[in-house]
C-alpha cells in the first residue's frame, strides 16, 4: 500500500496553519489536515478522498493544553488515558481507544473529528474498484451507496469513536479556527448527520480544543463500549450514562449518548429526561435502555449484524448506568 | 603394533606437522578394569527403542532455543522481502474485478509507454498448468481464458520503482464478458452452464464437484438400530486465513550463467520447482529455489504460487531481478486457508455405550482452485476414525469450486471442523447417556498398534495418557457440570497424521520421503544438507538435535544448509507435520554412517572392537572401559586418511501400510499424534461474548525432542484454534465480495484474548519415530476448538453448530434458548449431571482397556488389533471379513442415491467420460 503523493505543510503555530490554510482555499487546493495520522494516513493508502496537500499540526504548540476543563486538540489519547487531572470517564473512554500505539499518536481532535467508516469503503481502491465504488468515495461516478442501495442522498457510514460520547453528557463545548473566524458550540450540536459531511467544519476550519463546565467533577457515571477483542477494535457500539446524584441517591440530572451506530454520536437527551421524570430505580433503568435501544438505528456496516447491535445498546446501556442502582 | 599405547597410527608425530593440536586421551588399561556390559545394558530400561544405541546425552529432549533464533531476534535474517540484489525491478499484479468472466481483450499498450515500466506481461507469456497435486493442477500464472475470483491474476507488470509499478496496473485496460459466478457451496453441486472449470472427461456431470467421496465402512445398516442415543448435528464453519506474519515476496533473477534463482518463503520449495519447470518450460537443473525465512507458513506458503512464476516470467523477460511483494490484501485473495464447510454428523451409541456408529457428510468450498482439495475432501471424513473404535463408519465428502479465493492447506489440514463436530458430538452423546464425557472417551479408545475401521495402521497412542492428564490438571471432577451459571468446562481431543503416508509425485518404493546430507571436514564441524524447510516451527533445530545427538556433539558444531534446491536433497518440505518424522529419521540414518566410520577410526586408533564403542561428549570411548578412547577429533582425522571429507547421505521412506481400496492412500501415516485439551471458559449471558480463562493441553509428540518447541506449537496452536472458534471468519457479503481482507476485521484474537496455555506433554514413544518422537505441529490446534464449544455448553447450556462462536451467534442461541424455556437471560440454568449406570460400566471398561493398552504398548511385537474388537469380533482379524455385515465399500449405492445428503448428492452427477456422451 503506497500513499498518493501530496504537498506536506509543517506550520509552527497556529496562525501560520490558518493562513496556509486560507491561502490554499483561496487557491482552491484541497487539502487534509493532520494530526496524529492514525485515521487519516491509512485512509490514504487506500486512496480514499485523499488531497494534493496536508498539513501537519504536529508542530502547533498551541493546541496541546490539558486541564480539567480544557482539552486540547492535539493532546495525545494516551496522555489523557494517564491524565490525573482530566474526568476520569474521559481518561477511560481514552484508555479504550484502539491500542496503545495507535493512543500514543492519536490526538482528541483527531479522534472526535474521526473519519465514518463502512467495509464498503475502507478498502483499497483495486477492491473498491471492483464494487463499482461506493457513495462516499464515488470517483466522480456518482455511485451508489451499497448499505442502502437507490439513496444517494446521505451516507450510512458509521461514526466509531470513544470519546464524543462521554464528553457531550459532560457538557462539552468545541472550539472551532478557521482562517477568517474562531467559533465555539456544544459538542452536541457539532455532529451533522450525513457519513460525508459528518460535522460542522468548514473548509479551512479546525478543531482547537474544548472545554468542559466547571461542575464537570459532580457527574458520574460510565462508559461501555462493544467489540470483538479487547484492543484495537473500534466501537460496535459505545454508551456513556452519567448523572449527578441528588440528595436522596436517585439522579438530579442525568446524560446518555451513544457512539458506533449511526453517522453521528447520538446525544439522547429526551429518553433521560423521560427516566428522570418519573424516577423508580431499576425499572426507570430498564425503560431508558429499552428507549434508547429504539433510538438508534445501525445499519450493516461494521463487524457485528446491526440487529445484534441495537440489542447490545440496551445491555450497554444497563450496564453503564449499574452506578445508579448501588446506594 | 600394539604395546605402544602412546603412538597414533596414520601420520607421523613432528612438531609443527599436526593438522591439529593432539587432541584427547588414548586411554589405558591400567586406569580401570573392564565393566559388565549387561549391566550397563539394563541400566538402560527395558522395552526399548531402535535409537536407544544412540543416544548420546548431546541434545535430544533438552528445552533447546532454536538455532536459527538469533538471526531472527537480531533482526537479521533476511525475509522474502528483505532480499534485494542490485538492478531490481518491482513487479505488480493486475487482478480480476469481477467474480467470473471471460477476459476478452487485456490492453497493455498504455502502462508500457509509462516511463519507468520495463515489462509488462501476460497469459500469453505462460500458458503452462501447475497446480500443487499433479491430479488437478489447474492454475496459471496469469488468466488465460478466465478469471475465477475477484483478485484472480491477469497480467503483471516490472516498473523501476513501485509508484510506477501500482501506476501502470492501473492502466492496463481489461475487457471482461461477465459469467454467472457461484458464491454458495451449495449451488457448486449442481449443473451449471459454464463450470468454473473444465477437467475434460474427468469432469463430474456439468457441475463445479472438483471431488467426491463415498466411504462406508463397518455395520453401517447396524448403527442407528444398535443405537440407544444418537447426536445430529449440522455445523456451518466459516473461512479461515493463516494469518501468517509475513505476506508473500518473491525475487525472481535469471543470472549470468543463464540460470533463474528464485528467493521466496515457500514451505515446500520442490513444489515450486517442479512448477516453475512446467510453467517457464525449463529443465529443473535450471531453476535454483532459494527459501528465504519463513515469517510464518501454517499450510498457506506449500502451494507453488502464480505471483512466483509471475516474478520468474517478467526476469526472464526483462534480464533483471524482480521482486513482487504483497499487501495483506492480496494474500487474502491467494488464501489457500482452512476450507468454508457445512457438514452434517451423526454419531450413534449402543446400550454399553461404544460408538456404534459415525456419519458424516462434509460439503466443503474450495474456492476457484483445486490446491490440495483432493486431499482435504477425504480427510474431512478419514481423519475421525480414530482414537475411538467404532462399529461403522460413513462419509460421504464433496468439494466444490466457487468464486471466491482458493481454500487449501491449513495448520490441522481437513481434520480440524470434523473433528470439531465429532467431538462436540461426543459430548452431546454422554449428556444423553448422563455420563461424564471423559470416561465415554477413555472407554472407547483404539490400543497401541492398531488398525482403525478404515485400515489405519497406528502405531504408538498417547490418548489414555492425554486425557487423564487433563483432568487431573484442569481439576475437571471438581468443576464439570459445577461451576457457576455462566462458567463452564469442556474437553475435545485430536487425532492427526505424523507425516503423510504417500508422498504425491511418485510411488513410496520409488524416492525416499526425504534425504539428508552430511558432509565433515577437518574442523570437526558437521555440515547439514536437507530440504526440509524451516518456516519458524524449528525444523532446522530438530534435525541438528537430531545429528548431535548421534554424533555426540554439541549443537553448535552443527551447520544445516536447508536453504537451497541446488544444495539440497529433494525434500517434500514442511507440511502434514512430516518434518521431524521424516526427515529427523532421515538425518539420523545419515548420522549412523559417520557414526560408524568414526568407530572404526577409533577401534583402529584404540585396537577396541567396534562393537564395544560407545560416543559421549566428543570423545569415543569403549562401554565397558570409559578411560579406553580417542577424542572425536583424533578419530575423525584417522577417519579422513584416505578420502578427506566423510560425506553420508540417509533417507526415510514409510513402510508398506494400509488397504486397497479407492483413497486407502489419503490419511495413513507412519504414524499420529493424539490430544486432550480442557478450557475453561466465561460466557457473559446477556452479550453471549465467550472468554477462554485457561486452558489445559495435552498432547502425544511420541517424545519431545525440543519440548521448548513442542510447548511452543501447543500455545501457537490453541491460538490459531481459538481465532478459528472465537473470531476468525472471511466474511463474504451479499454479492460474494471478501468484505474483511485485511487484519482490522479479520480477527486475529491479540494477548488480551489469550488465556493462560498449560501444555503438557505426553510421550508415548513411537516405535518408528525418530528417538520414539511424532508430529506436534498441527494436531495440537484440533482439540481447542471442540473443548471451547464443549465449554460453553457446560456454560449457558446452548450447544453451537456454527464457527465462529462470535458473540451475536451466541446470543441468538441463547434468546432461543430463553424464549424455549420462558425465562430471562440471567435466569438461564446451566446443564446438570447425574450419572446413569452406564458410569460405572464405562468406569470398569476403561480401567480394563487401560491395563490392556499398558501391555501392549510395552510389547516388542504386539499381537494384531483390528477396530471392530471391542463389537465381539476376533481382534486379529479384520471385522469385514469376519461377518458380511460389516461393509468395505467406496461407491454409493441406488439405496443411498435415494436421499443422499447434502456433500453425498455430489454423486447424482455422472463423469463425463462414462456418459458416453463425450
Amino acid at each position: 500500500m503506497r500513499m498518493p503523493p501530496f504537498e506536506l505543510h509543517t506550520p509552527n503555530s497556529l496562525d501560520e496553519a490558518l493562513s496556509l490554510a486560507g491561502d490554499l482555499q483561496q487557491s482552491n487546493q484541497d487539502f487534509d489536515w493532520v494530526a496524529g495520522g492514525t485515521d487519516l494516513l491509512p485512509n490514504y493508502k487506500w486512496h480514499l478522498n485523499a488531497k494534493p496537500h496536508v498539513i501537519s499540526l504536529a508542530g502547533v504548540p498551541e493546541l496541546s493544553e490539558l486541564s480539567e476543563t480544557h482539552i486540547g486538540a492535539m493532546v495525545r489519547l494516551q496522555d489523557l488515558a494517564d491524565s490525573e487531572v482530566v474526568h476520569p470517564l474521559v481518561a477511560k473512554a481514552s484508555s479504550m481507544v484502539a491500542s496503545v500505539m495507535i493512543r500514543r499518536s492519536g490526538t482528541v481532535g483527531g479522534n472526535i473529528c474521526l473519519d465514518t467508516r463502512c467495509f464498503w469503503f475502507n478498502q483499497s481502491e483495486e477492491w473498491r474498484e471492483s464494487i463499482e465504488w461506493c457513495y462516499k468515495c464515488d470517483c466522480g461516478t456518482g455511485a451508489d451507496c451499497r448499505v442502502i442501495p437507490n439513496q444517494n442522498t446521505q451516507c450510512v457510514a458509521t461514526y466509531q469513536a470513544d470519546l464524543a460520547p462521554v464528553l457531550m453528557c459532560l457538557g462539552a463545548t468545541i472550539h472551532l479556527a478557521g482562517p477568517s473566524q474562531s467559533r465555539s458550540m456544544p459538542l452536541t450540536e457539532f455532529f451533522e448527520l450525513d457519513g460525508i459531511t459528518r460535522n460542522a467544519l468548514a473548509p479551512g476550519e479546525l478543531v482547537t480544543h474544548l472545554t468542559l463546565p466547571d461542575d464537570v467533577s459532580e457527574w458520574r457515571g460510565d462508559y461501555q463500549k462493544l467489540r470483538q477483542r479487547e484492543s484495537w477494535d473500534f466501537p460496535e457500539a459505545g454508551v456513556a450514562v452519567l448523572w449527578k446524584s441528588g440528595s436522596d441517591g436517585s439522579p438530579s440530572d442525568l446524560r446518555v449518548a451513544t457512539t458506533g451506530l449511526e453517522s453521528i454520536p447520538g446525544f439522547h437527551s429526551a429518553e433521560a429526561i423521560a427516566a428522570l421524570a418519573g424516577w423508580s430505580g431499576g425499572s426507570s433503568v430498564d425503560e431508558l435502555a429499552e428507549a434508547v435501544r429504539k433510538a438508534v438505528k445501525p445499519v450493516l456496516n461494521t463487524w457485528y449484524p446491526p440487529s445484534y447491535r441495537r440489542k447490545m445498546v440496551k445491555v450497554l446501556t444497563k450496564r453503564a448506568s449499574s452506578g445508579l442502582l448501588e446506594v | 603394533m600394539s604395546e605402544d599405547k602412546d603412538r597414533v597410527d596414520g601420520y607421523r608425530q613432528q612438531s609443527g606437522k599436526l593438522p591439529f593440536s593432539r587432541p584427547g586421551s588414548g586411554g589405558s588399561r591400567k586406569m580401570s578394569e573392564p565393566r559388565d556390559e549387561d549391566t550397563l545394558a539394563s541400566i538402560r530400561g527395558g522395552g526399548g527403542h531402535k535409537h536407544d544405541d544412540l543416544v548420546t546425552g548431546s541434545a535430544v529432549g533438552r528445552p533447546t532455543a532454536l538455532i536459527d533464533g538469533r538471526w531472527k531476534v537480531t533482526g537479521q535474517a533476511q525475509y522474502g522481502d528483505d532480499v534485494r540484489l542490485s538492478g531490481e525491478l518491482i513487479g505488480r499484479i493486475v487482478r480480476s474485478k469481477h467474480h467470473y468472466a471471460r477476459v476478452l481483450s487485456i490492453d497493455v499498450s498504455a502502462a508500457i509507454e509509462l516511463p519507468g515500466v520495463v515489462a509488462v506481461a501476460t497469459g500469453q507469456d505462460a500458458s503452462g498448468r501447475f497446480g500443487v497435486l499433479p491430479v488437478t493442477k489447474d492454475e496459471h500464472a496469469m488468466a488465460q481464458e478466465k478469471v475465477r475470483h475477484v483478485g484472480d491474476l491477469i497480467a503483471c507488470v516490472a516498473a523501476t520503482d513501485e509508484a510506477t509499478a501500482r501506476e501502470a496496473v492501473r492502466l492496463v485496460e481489461v475487457e471482461y464478458e461477465e459469467l454467472e459466478a457461484v458464491h454458495d457451496m451449495r449451488q457448486g453441486l449442481e449443473d451449471s452452464d459454464e463450470p468454473i472449470h473444465d477437467r475434460g472427461k474427468y469432469h463430474i456431470g456439468a457441475s463445479n464437484v472438483q471431488k467426491r467421496v463415498f466411504q462406508e465402512f463397518g455395520d453401517i445398516e447396524g448403527m442407528s438400530t444398535n443405537a440407544v442415543v444418537s447426536h445430529n448435528s449440522n455445523w456451518l464453519f466459516a473461512g479461515a486465513n493463516h494469518g501468517f506474519t509475513e505476506p508473500h515476496a518473491v525475487v525472481a533473477n535469471w543470472d549470468p550463467s543463464g540460470r533463474l534463482t528464485l528467493y521466496t518463503p515457500q514451505q515446500v520449495p520442490h513444489y515450486v520447482h517442479r512448477a516453475l519447470a512446467d510453467v517457464l518450460d525449463i529443465p529443473m537443473h535450471q531453476i535454483n529455489v532459494h527459501r528465504t525465512f519463513v515469517g510464518g507458513g501454517f499450510g498457506g506458503k506449500s502451494d507453488p504460487f502464480p505471483h512466483e512464476m509471475c516474478a520468474a516470467i517478467l526476469s526472464r523477460k526483462t534480464g533483471r531481478p524482480v521482486r513482487i511483494n504483497f499487501d495483506r490484501e492480496e494474500v487474502f485473495w491467494v488464501n489457500r486457508g482452512r476450507h468454508p464447510s457445512r457438514i452434517e454428523m451423526n454419531l450413534h451409541a449402543d446400550s454399553e455405550g461404544r460408538l456404534c456408529g459415525i456419519e458424516t457428510d462434509a460439503l466443503i468450498d474450495g474456492g476457484a482452485f483445486a490446491s490440495f482439495g483432493h486431499v482435504t475432501t477425504y480427510y474431512n471424513g478419514v481423519l475421525h476414525t480414530a482414537p475411538y473404535e467404532i462399529g461403522a463408519f460413513h462419509y460421504t465428502g464433496a468439494r466444490v469450486w466457487t468464486n471466491k479465493p482458493a481454500s487449501g492447506a491449513m495448520r490441522g489440514h481437513g481434520a480440524v471442523n470434523s473433528r470439531c463436530a465429532v467431538e462436540v458430538g461426543m459430548d452431546d452423546l454422554a449428556e444423553q447417556l448422563s455420563v461424564d464425557p471423559i470416561a465415554l472417551r477413555l472407554a472407547n479408545l483404539l490400543p497401541p498398534h492398531s488398525a482403525t475401521i478404515t485400515g489405519f495402521r497406528v502405531t504408538s497412542i498417547g490418548m489414555r495418557e492425554c486425557l487423564e492428564r487433563v483432568r487431573e490438571a484442569s481439576g475437571w471432577d471438581d468443576k464439570f457440570r459445577k461451576l457457576p451459571d455462566g462458567h463452564g468446562i469442556g474437553i475435545g481431543c485430536g487425532f492427526f497424521i505424523s507425516g503423510s503416508g504417500l508422498p504425491i509425485h511418485w510411488e513410496p518404493n520409488k524416492f525416499p520421503h526425504a534425504t539428508v546430507h552430511l558432509k565433515i571436514d577437518m574442523d570437526g564441524g558437521v555440515t547439514v544438507h536437507t530440504g526440509a524447510a524451516e518456516i519458524g516451527q524449528g525444523s532446522d533445530t530438530v534435525i541438528a538435535q537430531s545429528v548431535a545427538e548421534v554424533l555426540g556433539l554439541p549443537l553448535d558444531m552443527i551447520r544445516i544448509r536447508s536453504r537451497e534446491t541446488d544444495t539440497s536433497p529433494v525434500d517434500l518440505g514442511s507440511y502434514s507435520s512430516r518434518v521431524t518424522f521424516m526427515n529427523a529419521n532421515a538425518a539420523i540414518s545419515a548420522a549412523m554412517g559417520i557414526r560408524q566410520e568414526l568407530l572404526e577410526a577409533a577401534a583402529a586408533l584404540t585396537e577396541a572392537p567396534v562393537e564395544r564403542l560407545v560416543i559421549g561428549d566428543r570423545r569415543i570411548y569403549r562401554k565397558d572401559d570409559p578411560a579406553v578412547g580417542v577424542s572425536y577429533l583424533e578419530a575423525l582425522h584417522k577417519a579422513q586418511e584416505d578420502k578427506g571429507a566423510l560425506v553420508s547421505s540417509g533417507a526415510y521412506r514409510t513402510p508398506p501400510m494400509g488397504r486397497v481400496h479407492k483413497g486407502a492412500g489419503a490419511g495413513i501415516a507412519p504414524a499420529y499424534s493424539f490430544s486432550a485439551y480442557v478450557a475453561e471458559v466465561k460466557v457473559d449471558i446477556e452479550t453471549g461474548q465467550t472468554k477462554v480463562l485457561k486452558v489445559w493441553a495435552a498432547h502425544d509428540c511420541g517424545k519431545a525432542l525440543n519440548p521448548l518447541a513442542v510447548k511452543g506449537q501447543i500455545i501457537g496452536s490453541c491460538h490459531m484454534g481459538l481465532g478459528q472458534v472465537l473470531s476468525e471468519e472471511m466474511k463474504y457479503s451479499r454479492n460474494g465480495h471478501l468484505i474483511n481482507p485485511d487484519l482490522l476485521d479479520y480477527k486475529i484474537p491479540t494477548i488480551h484474548e489469550m488465556p493462560e496455555i498449560v501444555p503438557i506433554i505426553v510421550e508415548s514413544n513411537d516405535s518408528e519415530g525418530p528417538f520414539g518422537a511424532k508430529e506436534a505441529g498441527e494436531g495440537p490446534l484440533l482439540p481447542i476448538l471442540p473443548a471451547v464449544c464443549n465449554a460453553v455448553y457446560d456454560a449457558v447450556g446452548i450447544r453451537t453448530s456454527e464457527l465462529p462462536i462470535t458473540p451475536d451467534r451466541v446470543h441468538r442461541m441463547i434468546e432461543a434458548r430463553c424464549k424455549q424455556e420462558g425465562v430471562a437471560p440471567l435466569d438461564l440454568s446451566s446443564p446438570e449431571l447425574h450419572h446413569s449406570e452406564l458410569q460405572g460400566v464405562l468406569e470398569a471398561r476403561a480401567s480394563e482397556h487401560a491395563s490392556r493398552d499398558a501391555a501392549r504398548a510395552s510389547d516388542p511385537s504386539p499381537s494384531d488389533y483390528n477396530n471392530g474388537a471391542l463389537f465381539g469380533f476376533d481382534p486379529e482379524i479384520p471385522a469385514d471379513e469376519q461377518d458380511e455385515r460389516w461393509v468395505v465399500s467406496v461407491t454409493p449405492g441406488s439405496d443411498y442415491m435415494e436421499s443422499p445428503r447434502l456433500a453425498g448428492s455430489a454423486w447424482k452427477h455422472t463423469e463425463r467420460r462414462h456418459r458416453g456422451d463425450s
